[in-house]
This record gives structure tokens, sequence and C-alpha cells, in this order.
């Protein structure tokens, strides 16, 4: 079989090596080396987007399972193997992402058998690990179908439904938990993403997003397969997606306003702005289009308004977990950070190409070779493309202007005044008790702290500390400066030298007692 | 498994007003735990676990707090991070995935981790737990503090010496003892003369943090449950009608539909 080389095809290679190059350097360099992650930005691109956003995209799977098999409504039949796969898909990218991204990347199994009920990240990690166990399940009679395995079909049948509710609540459980997992950190995450109602919002928004995802693939599949689904059955998922879209907004500003955070929404700053464009854009104006009826029953206005979605809630889940999160120090993701993202996208990308191709994932009988729909039909039609970039322009052009409005943290303007100066009122309750050398030939010799506190007018402990001797719990009884070394103006012989104090070359007896 | 404030935990009390910052306790925290040198300006890291917070003529020592109800071992996935009877806040290694959920979550930014490493570990101050405090010692920094700035003992006997100090001298101190309720009371406590507000100390919140998460985290057997009866049960009522409908229109026979017994509809 001949690979045609196409311009897709080259990217995909590109970003596939730079991924391949930028993974050997993650293991073998470690975490730091390959991404700009610090102490006070512990989490990137990785979790934002590698693992939030692609649980999200994959949310498809259990939204649809609920509307094809626990509501009953087979219209809908043909899209629960596309969804499907996208979710299996997506969970194994997931799993594979969270690889790169923590530490101890061969310790992954460690939740399963140390426990920490109280932390949501173990519950997230034993939700999917148990959904993704799920997913294989439900996917695996696509499998059997191709081979005519019988046997092993009959039984996914039989198990099918209580399969697919455990999925169902698998999902509900980690989409809302991703949210509860920011809950802990009111005060680091800004206050237009911070609500004890997150794991709420993560749970609509991945609805949501699940349906639009959908209608994305659809259209994705037709220019490249020429495999699609039905118009009638997208229209229906459309209007479902705006009821959905509107109790978000609704909950969302509700909820704003109830924290008294609606102010924030009206200022003129980064936050806004990218609160602006997850919401606006992503959720307001999708829910807009959607409820005009030219818009919902053609193609491009579906897929323009899905894209819209899909692009709001990425920009949701970077948002609460990069841009929302104030820290003192910015992150900006490393190249390698970059190229590992890519390359997971593009892998997604191409296994699922891959499957439609060689497994029954979309219904066979859209393709009609005879009779090819128009080419304006196809979704991404120059109108959209124009759509599309005249949005993000205008979102860089906003942007670029609330840059520096970005919320100063509130300096401490107060001139700090001392009631006490502890310099000055020193008080050494916790000397050392005496040191006392009593290995020389010549005399034991006793050091006091006290007494050489007492001496000088003001007593600090830098003349001696940690330069010449260490601060130690245990003083040492015979340290090597101790000795011949005095004579050289080291050990006490730093100070003992007949100018700071008296000098050891003469009165030898009033330390070595004999 | 979550461990309630014990005020008979040990605890360590900073006193601002008497630490003169010489660093004997950074130098003595290196010592014992092995640590390569500070480097100036300080601050914490994977390597210095303490160090002399220097703002205009005061002198903080900062550490980890050992909450009573810590972030940080709460939102641990393994627990590697765990509050043990003496008041410390220790890690496990061998349990930790390096996940740094601890480091998102701790609400005044302790832990660090090892970045450059192949193998990264979580560092932060734990109390000299294994060396000193298990066997019944003091930790290295407040054993070497030469002015008393910084104590170590009993957290309700800590807390009267801090209270009665206030008491003695309420024209230098101000009154209030963080540590006391911040963040649901931590086993490291600073008494000053400067308000804290000023010296960068966090306004951390009174309940813990965990419980911010528990109270979501608590319904979940309750939505398995719930989610789950109610799931089968549209089910069964949507599936159950569609047979009817289905009988109805002549489309299934009523024993095809509904087994041999032939239940009533
Ligand atoms: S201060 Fe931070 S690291 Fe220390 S116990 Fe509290 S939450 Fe954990
Ligand atoms: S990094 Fe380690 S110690 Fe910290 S939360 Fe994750 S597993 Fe626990």
């Amino acid at each position: 079989m001949k690979i045609k080389i196409t311009f897709w095809r080259v990217i995909a290679l590109l970003i596939l090596l730079a991924g391949l190059y930028a993974t050997f350097l993650r293991f073998t360099r470690g975490l730091g080396a390959v991404t700009n992650l610090s102490d006070q930005f512990p989490w990137g691109l990785w979790i934002g987007f590698d693992v939030l956003v692609g649980v999200g995209l994959a949310a498809g799977g259990f939204t649809i399972a609920a509307i094809v098999h626990i509501f009953n409504i087979e219209t809908y039949e043909s899209i629960s193997r596309p969804t499907l796969l996208t979710a299996f898909l997506g969970y194994l990218l997931v799993a594979t992402a969270i690889m790169f991204d923590i530490g101890q990347p061969h310790r992954i199994w460690h939740p399963i058998i140390m426990w920490n009920p109280h932390s949501v990240m173990f519950e997230v990690a034993w939700c999917v690990t148990l959904y993704l166990t799920v997913l294989a399940l439900e996917f695996s009679p696509i499998v059997f179908e191709k081979f005519n395995l019988n046997v092993p079909l009959k039984v996914m049948r039989t198990i099918y439904l209580p399969l697919v509710i455990l999925g169902v609540l698998l999902s509900m459980l980690h989409q809302s938990s991703l949210g509860t997992v920011y809950v802990i950190v009111p005060d680091k995450l800004y206050g237009l993403w911070y609500s004890p109602m997150l794991p709420i919002f993560f749970f609509i928004s991945a609805i949501s997003v699940g349906l639009a995802m959908t209608i994305f693939e659809s259209f994705l599949s037709y220019r490249a397969f020429g495999k699609r689904l039905e118009l009638n059955i997208l229209v229906g998922l459309a209007r479902v997606l705006v009821v959905i879209l509107a109790v978000y907004l609704i909950l969302k500003f509700q909820d704003l306003r109830l924290r008294g955070n609606l102010p924030l929404v009206f200022q003129l700053t980064e936050e806004s702005v990218l609160f602006w464009g997850e919401i606006g854009l992503g959720v307001f104006l999708p829910m807009i289009l959607l409820f005009i009826p030219q818009v919902r029953v053609k193609r491009a206005g579906l897929f323009f308004s899905a894209l819209l979605v899909i692009m709001g809630f990425i920009l949701n889940r970077l948002n609460v977990s990069i841009t929302g999160m104030l820290h003192n120090e910015t992150y900006f993701p490393k190249w390698t950070e970059v190229a590992i993202t890519l390359s997971f996208v593009t892998v997604g990308f191409i296994v699922f190409a891959l499957a439609v191709k060689y497994l029954d994932i979309f219904p066979t009988e859209e393709i009609d070779p005879h009779n090819p729909p128009p080419l304006e039909q196809i979704g991404l039609s120059g109108r959209v493309i124009l759509g599309m970039w005249g949005v993000v322009l205008a979102g860089f052009i906003i942007y670029g202007l609330a840059k520096d409005n970005r919320l100063e943290h509130p300096v401490e303007a107060a001139a700090i005044e001392r009631k006490t100066d502890p310099l000055r009122e020193l008080e050494f309750t916790n000397l050392p008790a005496d040191i006392v050398y009593d290995k020389s030939d010549m005399g034991t010799v006793t050091f006091s702290h006290e007494t050489h506190l007492l001496l000088v007018d003001n007593p600090q402990c830098q003349p001696c500390h940690p330069k010449l001797y260490d601060y130690n719990i245990t003083p040492k009884q015979q340290t090597p400066l101790v000795g011949d070394v005095m004579h050289e103006s080291q050990s006490c012989g730093h100070c003992h030298n007949g100018t700071m104090a008296f000098s050891i070359e003469e009165e030898c007896t009033l330390c070595h007692v004999e | 498994m979550h461990p309630q404030s014990n005020s008979e935990g040990y605890a360590i009390l900073t006193d601002l007003t008497k630490c003169i910052g010489c660093e004997a306790c950074v130098q003595a925290c290196k010592t014992i735990n092995e640590l390569p040198p500070a480097e100036h300006p300080s601050k914490l890291s994977a390597t210095t676990w303490t160090y002399i917070d220097r703002r205009e003529g005061v002198n903080i020592r900062r550490q980890c707090l050992h909450c009573l109800d810590p972030a940080c071992a709460s939102v641990c996935p393994v627990a590697a991070l765990h509050k043990t009877e003496t008041g410390a806040v220790i890690y496990d290694f061998n349990r930790c995935i390096g996940c740094r959920y601890c480091l998102l979550a701790c609400p005044f930014e302790i832990p660090k981790y090892e970045w450059d490493k192949a193998l990264p570990r979580v560092q932060k101050c734990i109390l000299c737990y294994e060396k000193r405090v298990s066997k019944g010692e003091e930790p290295a920094c407040t054993a070497i503090c030469p002015t008393g700035a910084t104590l170590f003992g009993k957290r309700n006997e800590l807390l009267d010496v801090a209270r009665q100090r206030i008491k003695d001298h309420p024209e230098i101190y101000v009154n209030h003892i963080y540590g006391v309720a911040e963040a649901g009371g931590t086993s490291v406590l600073y008494l000053s003369d400067v308000p804290f507000e000023q010296l960068g100390f966090k306004t951390a919140q009174t309940t813990p943090y965990p419980q911010l998460t528990w109270n979501i985290l608590r319904h979940i057997p309750t939505v398995v449950s719930v989610g789950g009866v109610g799931m089968l049960g549209t089910w069964w009522i949507i599936h159950r009608r569609m047979l009817i409908e289905k009988v109805n229109n002549g489309e299934l026979s009523e024993e095809e539909a509904f087994g041999k017994r032939g239940e009533t509809p």
C-alpha cells in the first residue's frame, strides 16, 4: 500500500518526532529539564490540557451511553460507537499523559493498594482505572464482531446494561471530581473560577462538550472517510446542547453573584478577558447560534457552534488549572511540554482514523457514492474558517489590551514598625553548655559562651558562627581548628591576637588550667 | 486516618521579638538532614526546609506549620504524607507517586519538589521526626536556638506560654497567636510585635482546608447508590413501556415480551 504524502501527514510526522525526542528527555533528565514547572507552579499544561481537557473531551462516551441505553432513545444508537471510541481512546491517552506528568510513573498503581479516601485524587484515580476497564469491555463487542467471535459477544450482551450504568456512574463521579480537585485551593484560584460548586460546573460542562465532540467528530470523519451521522440526529443533540449550555450559564452567574464575585466579570483584566472568551464565546454564543433553527439545521452552523463549545471548554479547563491559579510566578509551557501534548492529540487523531477505517464505527449506510452531497455542506467551509479565525483574532487583540491589567497582588504597603529590638535586648536563654577541651597536654581548656558574650559590648554570633564554627547541637570536643592552628590566627587565635582580645601567645594560663 | 486536632501533640513556638536572625536553626536543620548549604538570599526549597525571612529588621523563621488537619496529607492519593501523634507531618517517599497535589494544596506553599532529579521526592520540614522527636529529643532547630526564640514543647503548654507573654507585655505583642486557628490550627505557632499581615503571613481560613473537599467527597456513597438505582429504575420503566407499546401495536406477542408467566402489563 502506498502512503500518500499530504500536508497534514508531514505535520503529524514532525510533531511525533518532536514528541518522541521530548519523551526521551522527559524520562532521562526528569521533569525539571523538560517543563517550566516550579514549586510555585506544580501543575502545568500536561494536567491542564492532557488530563483535564482530555477527560472532558471523552465525556461523549458516557453522555451518549446514557441516552441510548438507559433512556432507551434508539435513534441515537448510531452515535454510541463513535463516542465510545473517543472515550476509550481519550482515557487511554489521559492515562499515558499521567505517566508523563507524575514524578514516579512506575508507581502509578499505588492508589489501588495504598488508600486515602479523603483525597479527591485517590477517588479520581480509582474511577478512571475502573472506567477504563468498563470502556474496554464496552468497546470489545466491536472487535469481537470484526472477528466473528460469537461466544464473548453473547456474554457481553448480557452484562451490557449493568456495565453501561457502572460506566455512567463512574463518569459522573470523576468528571465532577476533577472540579473538586480545585475546591481545596480557595486562596489560590481566582474568584472568577473558584467555587465550592466546581464539581457541578465540571460535570455540566463535560456533558455539553461530550455532545459537541460528537457533532465535531461526525464532520471530521465525513471529510476523511465519507462516513457521518444523519443530520437529524445531530440537530437533536444540538437541541439538548442549548438547554445544557443555558443551565450552565445560569448556574455560573448565580454562583458568581452569590459569592460576590460578579464585579470581577466587568473589570478589564487579563482574567476577565479569558473569562469572557470562555463564557461569551464558548457558552453564550453557541447557545444563541444553536437556538436559531436556521443555524441549527445547517451542517456548517452546527459544526461552527460545536467548535465554539469545544474551544470554550478547553479555555475553561486551562483557566481553572493555569491562568486562574494566582501565583507570584508566571508559567508558560516549554517546547517539550507542547511537543508531548501535541503528540498526544496527533496520536488520538491517527488511532481514531484507523479505527473508523477498519472497524464498524460509523454506520455505513451514510455513504452514497453515486450522489455525494455538495461541498458547502461538508462543514469546514470558507465561512466557518473565516468565522473561527475572526473569533481567535479578536480574542488575541482584546487579550493584548488587557494584558497589562493583570491583577496585582495587594502590596504590603504599611511600613513595618517594631515595638522591640531583639538585637538590643539580647537575652541568651538557651546557650549551649560549656565546651571542655581536655585532650591537650597543655591542660584542660573550657570554653564558655556566657563569658564570651558578657565580655563584649554588643554580643553577636557572627564573629565565630558560622564562619569559624558550625552551629552544632552536639559540639565537637576536638575540632581540627583547635590546636596548632590557633597560632596562625585561626580558631581561638582569630580573636585572641592582642588587638581584639588578649593574645594567646602571652597569657596561656588564663585558658589552659593545670 | 483523619487526625483530629490533638492538642496533646508537640509544637513549636517561634517568638519573632526574640529572633536575632543568627541562622543557627537553619544550619542545624541542614546538618541533621544532610542538606547542602543555603544560598543567599534564601527561600524554602527542596534543600532548605527552614530559613530566615528578613523583612525590614524582622527575622521570621519560615518552615512547615505542621497543620493539625493538614491539607497536604488530605490530598495525597496514596497517603504518603500523614500527621503523627507527635504532631509532626511526615512523608514516606516509598508511597509517593509524585503527583505534586500536596504542593498545590498546601495553603502555605510549603512542600517543595526535587525537579532536577529523575526520581524526585517531595521535601519539607518533618519536625526531625525520625532522627529526634520519635526518640524523645527536641528538633535540632529549637535545641540550638541561643535566644530561645523558637521553643519546642506540648502544644497546649506552648499556647499557655504564648498567652502569658501577650498578657505580660501587651505593649510589645500583637494580640494574636498565629497558628491557634489558622487553617484549623497548626503545630507551629508564632508571636510577633508587628501585625502578621505585614510580615507576609497568610490570612488563612480557620476551618481546616480538608473539610472543603471532604464536604463533597462524603456524598459519594449516596450519589453512587441513588444514581445506580435511579438509572436502573429509569431503564426498567422506559423499557417496559416500550415493550407494552410493541405488544399493543402487535409487533410482539405478550409471551415474547414478558415471558411465559405473562405478567399483566
Ligand atoms: S503547612 Fe503545608 S506542608 Fe505543612 S502540614 Fe500544613 S499543609 Fe502540610
Ligand atoms: S506528590 Fe507524593 S506526597 Fe505529594 S500528594 Fe502526590 S503522592 Fe502524595
